[in-house]
């Protein structure tokens, strides 16, 4: 087998089957912004093929493009907002749901009838500021330092955009549990 | 005066913290953002108070529900298509 046809085949082998993966993220980091998304999984690819010698055989290929993505996700963002956009306090959205569960589903059992696709609409709709540090944080495990440093934000901020992020996406979970029908 | 009042806390053993001091502190103390004495403080109050134990429960699903569920993968067959042409062209 020539070089070249050997380098594709290892490409295809290690990176491309996280394809699917890479895109998952994409469409949160975007919240669900298809064109959008498959263009930043494209642009990644691409990065990766162009870096693929530089990449360590045998280490985890999924994190290296999961990094490359993010990266590349968030010069966009960056150079996007010229100033972050302030989210006013929505009273509603973000009123703790425990306070009301806490007789019928203390343990918040109904997380567990909740899907896939259920969770990541629920992410998709929360304000860019707060979808980004949620994503970075819950989905990418990224610290509170990492987080700041990224977003460009102090971590008093990233502290805020996390507590007041997913207190509107249990809301909004927890509204479609009761629409659902997964609470009694 | 003392503006701290009377059962307020030193750093001894002895220190406990009120139900909101902890709830405010709920995702820091589960992402393991919190220095080691808050994390101490936090943990002692949600272990103990009986109000607090099921709300601390109750965010630890909440949190791992969203990591387990929200990284879900996501099939284009056309993205797939495009990306492959792009590459014959590098």
């Amino acid at each position: 087998m020539s070089e070249s046809g050997d380098r594709s085949a290892q490409f295809e082998r290690e990176a491309l089957v996280h394809l699917d993966r890479l895109y998952g993220l994409a469409l949160r980091f975007t919240g669900g912004d298809v064109p959008r998304a498959e263009d930043l999984v494209q642009d990644t690819i691409l990065r990766a093929w162009r870096g693929w010698d530089g990449f360590e055989r045998g280490t985890n290929a999924r994190a290296w493009l999961a990094t490359i993505l993010r990266n590349t996700f968030i010069n966009d963002f960056r150079r996007r907002r010229r100033r972050p956009d302030p989210v006013g306090f929505d009273d509603v959205s973000e009123r703790e749901v425990f306070a009301e569960i806490a007789d019928e589903d203390p343990e918040g059992g109904f997380f567990d009838h909740l899907v896939d696709a259920e969770v990541s609409a629920a992410i998709d709709e929360l304000p860019d500021e707060f979808r980004v540090a949620v994503v970075l944080s819950d989905l990418e495990g990224l610290s509170y330092e990492e987080v700041s440093d990224a977003m460009g934000i102090p971590v008093g901020t990233v502290k805020s955009r996390l507590y007041r992020g997913r207190r509107r996406l249990q809301r909004r979970l927890y509204s479609y549990a009761k629409e659902m029908g997964y609470l009694s | 005066m003392n503006d701290r009042g009377p059962d307020d806390r030193g750093e001894g053993e002895g220190e406990q913290i009120s139900c909101q001091e902890a709830v405010e502190r709920v995702y820091e103390f589960l992402d393991g953002e919190l220095d080691p004495g808050w994390t101490e403080r936090v943990r002692r109050h949600a272990e103990l108070c009986e109000r607090c134990t099921p709300h601390f429960e109750f965010e630890r699903a909440f949190l791992e529900h969203v990591r387990k569920k929200g990284l879900a993968r996501e099939r284009s067959e056309l993205l797939e298509r495009r990306i492959r042409e792009a590459l014959e062209g590098e």
